[in-house]
């Protein structure tokens, strides 16, 4: 009851015509940059947090969430028309939904994401509402050393599971939480990392160091490597949908946000596991199997409601505990640290009215989304064709005028340029840069939370293990780094039968994406016969 | 000589073990500099953090390093605008790097104004585009919008350089 | 001898097309078609897939013409690709299409096909669509 007077006061808050606005603002720069090609909501926030530094943070937070959800609306789009996935939550989606625009049912496979999105974020949104306080109620309570635990946790988790190559995850975290020890330390106010150089004192800002990561090192990796050959966007009306296609995808949207959830309120769990699954179980359910792989319905509704339940499973971490776990959250968490606040489980009581105007602010965010994009979406498809110089000049213009503006002084461009150099070379030679996002953020908390752990105790080492649940989690910690090797074993004592998992990426993808090979290679033969025998098959 | 040149062709991921080997012992050295008087309040002390993560990074580029002289290779970052077929393309990218070199020299001495005109102009340029005439127009007209945006809009004085009283 | 003709997939771009096929038909010479973008831009209409250019060699051949599609990807403006297509081929005619655009849009863009007419050293024959 107390959580509901305090959402209605948080949309008390979000709806005044300023931060509607706001939202509105969010909403269609995020659905534009999940559009543009070479530019996510990361980078968008990133951009931004320069120019909302004498913004109200409610208004500021407002216009990113908007932003988070919008960039997740874009990126489908694109992966429909174009079948361009931006991002790996979004393969799934390209795989069903451009087959399905190319059969000439883009309006419903657009019209189904859209929807599936609304009702996925919608319900997602209203389980962080049900779910955040109890999290922070419990968290509250815990000390220091579990929330050493948690935070040892996040980052390990970050690191090990996400990305192709564990050490080079390593690597990207150590950069990381390096730069995360410049300035002074806080406890005993000695310089760390200076080198006698005096703007180094305060650390390095977190703006700066997100923007040259996400913008400055994405647009120089992006402008080294720009795709020569122009593609073409399958042309589109105003999206809608018969009632077969509501038949057929309101159980997916369902069951694509109850995978959604809870993987995405994992640390690591991210937005690519859910969607895989959802994906094969649309795939096992449907009264029309054979036609995955040529653009089912249901493998465009169900994987698209679970990239954005994810979204809003993150955000309970990230709000009740101050853990990100993906880069934009990540990037969220940099706004909460610029604008003076601390995120973590004291959040909720310290900053009731920017917490639950933010919430209340995902469900508006969400409602503007469907209302502004359905109709809009031949007009999204057109800003593919803004010509990349003046987009990627941009990027760079913006991340330096925003880096600059943070301090008015050269010598931050400089930390940026060599920052975004590093970002490059991350890039080039697949260090992900989450991890260093996140042990940057994430390292000095850490390492307070260690001093005071043992602080407690006296300097005994045995105060890092006195909480029993801390204790649990570094099981889990060490679970999740051994659990490749128990894989292997398992594997080795069965014969070699693959795991769920790899089924999932392995099995169902690559199928599909076979079948788009073969598909492709006929269609070099004899094309017409092959697009007439898909477009037999989308009607039976 | 020759052998060891050819082993070490297309082994430039060396450099970013190098890299981190260098950033360890850093932090390690930098670590190890600070003082630490026990304290009952503060038992871990300021070096206990720097030397974890110095371990860390001496760890990766050890790893990375055998990792990379067996074979192994990290798999270059995809994306919706990105063609990986063709390897980085320096004539783009050095002009580029090269604008915004020349921003950060300008910024203080000619003004935001003048010196982010100038980039997004070279770095248009460098990213293909040939429409000189309208492309002075964008940089200038973003540039400008950009000046007024910040100061009127948001209280944030970009320097205005020798256009002071001008603008 | 040849016909060159700038080819891009709207009316304008078709009824070109159309009329190069037929003064390459009477003139028996070879058809040149070249269909570029400047790619600079994740997304060109203009420029034509596969598919496409499948299906546009299918009718060059059912109109029974001896043609060549070119698909320069060079990052050169459309007017250079079909001059260069031109003196390489020695053409005797080069064939564009046009919009009717008003004059205020005449004012803005430098347009290609005003480059192709003042540059070409062929005769240049522009259709409207």
């Amino acid at each position: 009851m107390e959580t509901l007077n305090l959402l209605m006061q948080g949309f008390a808050t979000a709806a005044t015509p300023m931060n509607l606005l706001f939202a509105l603002v969010g909403v269609v720069l995020g659905t534009a940059v999940g559009v543009l090609p070479g530019i996510g909501p990361a980078m968008a926030v990133a951009l931004l947090l320069p120019v909302t530094y004498n913004l109200e943070p409610t208004s500021a937070f407002i216009m990113f969430a908007g932003i988070y959800y919008g960039g997740m609306y874009g990126g489908s789009t694109t992966s429909i028309l174009l079948n361009t996935p931006g991002e790996s939550a979004t393969v799934i989606t390209a795989i069903e939904g451009h087959k399905m625009a190319k059969a000439g049912r883009a309006a419903q496979a657009l019209a189904t994401a859209a929807i599936g999105s609304f009702v996925a974020g919608t319900i997602g949104t209203a389980l962080l509402v049900a779910f955040a306080p109890l999290v922070v109620k419990f968290a509250v309570s815990l000390g220091a050393p579990t929330y050493l635990a948690i935070m040892v946790l996040a980052l390990i988790a970050v690191t090990a599971v996400l990305g192709s190559s564990k050490l080079r995850g390593f690597a990207s975290l150590g950069i990381g939480l390096a730069i995360g020890l410049i300035g002074l330390d806080p406890v005993s106010g000695q310089q760390r990392l200076i080198f006698g150089q005096p703007l180094l004192i305060d650390g390095l800002d977190i703006v700066v160091v997100a923007v040259a990561i996400f913008a400055v090192g994405e647009a120089l990796w992006t402008a080294a490597h720009l795709r020569r050959k122009p593609m073409s966007t399958i042309p589109v009306g105003r999206p809608w949908m018969g009632r077969q296609d509501w038949k057929r995808s309101w159980k997916p949207w369902l069951r694509g946000t109850a995978y959604g959830f809870p993987f995405g309120a994992l640390p690591a769990g991210g937005a690519e596991i859910p969607t895989f699954l959802s994906y094969i179980t649309e795939k096992k359910l449907s009264k029309h199997p054979e036609e995955f792989g040529h653009g089912a319905i249901e493998g465009v509704a169900g994987p698209e409601a679970a990239n954005n339940a994810s979204a809003a499973g993150t955000l309970t971490p990230m709000l009740a505990l101050g853990l990100p776990t993906n880069a934009t959250a990540a990037v969220m968490l940099a706004a909460f640290i610029q604008f003076g606040i601390q995120p973590g489980p004291l959040l909720f009581e310290k900053e009731p009215d920017l917490v639950w105007a933010l919430i209340a602010s995902l469900f508006i965010g969400n409602t503007l989304l469907l209302l502004v994009n359905l109709p809009l979406a031949p007009m999204w498809a057109k800003l593919l064709r803004l010509p990349r110089p003046y987009l990627y000049a941009g990027i760079l213009f913006f991340a330096t005028l925003g880096a600059y503006a943070v301090n008015l002084q050269a010598f931050d461009l400089v930390i940026l340029l060599v920052l975004g150099s590093l970002g490059f070379a991350m890039r080039r030679y697949g260090l992900p840069v989450l991890p260093l996002i996140i042990g940057l953020i994430l390292g000095p908390r850490a390492e307070e939370q260690l001093r005071q752990s043992l602080q407690l105790s006296g300097g005994e080492i045995s105060g890092l293990w006195s909480e029993p649940l801390a204790i649990v989690i570094y099981c889990i910690v060490v679970v999740v780094l051994l659990l490749p090797l128990i894989i292997a074993l398992v594997r080795k004592a069965r014969g070699g039968r693959p795991s769920t998992l790899e089924e999932v990426t392995m099995g169902a993808t690559p199928e599909a994406a076979e079948h788009h090979a073969v598909h492709r290679s006929a269609g070099t033969r004899n094309p017409q016969d092959t697009e007439n025998a898909t477009e037999n098959k989308e009607k039976v | 000589m020759s052998a060891l040149t050819t082993r070490l062709r297309g082994k430039s991921e060396l450099g970013i073990a190098a890299l981190l080997g260098i950033l360890g012992a850093v932090v390690l050295w930098d670590g190890l500099h600070l003082q630490t008087t026990f304290s009952q309040t503060d038992p871990v002390g300021p070096r206990t953090m720097p030397i974890i993560v110095a371990g860390i990074l001496l760890v990766c580029a050890v790893l990375l390093a055998v990792n990379v002289l067996r074979g192994g290779s990290g798999e270059a970052e995809e994306g919706e605008d990105v063609d990986l077929t063709h390897p980085s393309d320096w004539r783009t990218l050095l002009p580029l790097v090269g604008a915004f070199v020349l921003n950060i020299v300008l910024i203080d001495v000619v003004g935001w104004v003048i010196s982010g005109a100038l980039m997004f102009y070279i770095s248009v340029w460098a990213l293909g585009s040939r429409r000189y005439v309208r492309d002075a127009l964008i940089s200038l007209a973003l540039s400008l919008a950009t000046f007024y945006g910040f100061y009127l809009g948001l209280g944030i004085p970009l320097p205005a350089g020798p256009l002071e009283g001008v603008l | 001898m040849s016909v060159v003709v700038g080819y891009i997939p709207t009316p304008e771009g078709e009824a070109a097309l159309e009329r190069a096929i037929r003064e390459a038909r009477s003139g028996g010479t070879l058809l040149v078609v070249v269909n570029t973008s400047r790619g600079d831009a994740l997304v060109d209409q203009r420029f034509i897939q596969q598919q496409q250019a499948e299906n546009l060699a299918r009718r060059l051949e059912a109109e029974g013409v001896e043609h060549l599609l070119l698909q320069p990807l060079r990052g050169h403006d459309p007017a250079e690709e079909v001059l260069e297509a031109a003196r390489e081929h020695h053409a005797d005619l080069v064939v564009i299409g046009l919009r009717r655009r008003s004059p205020v849009g005449k004012l803005i863009l430098g347009s290609t096909a005003q480059r192709i007419l003042l540059q070409a050293e062929a005769p240049v024959l522009a259709v409207k669509a």
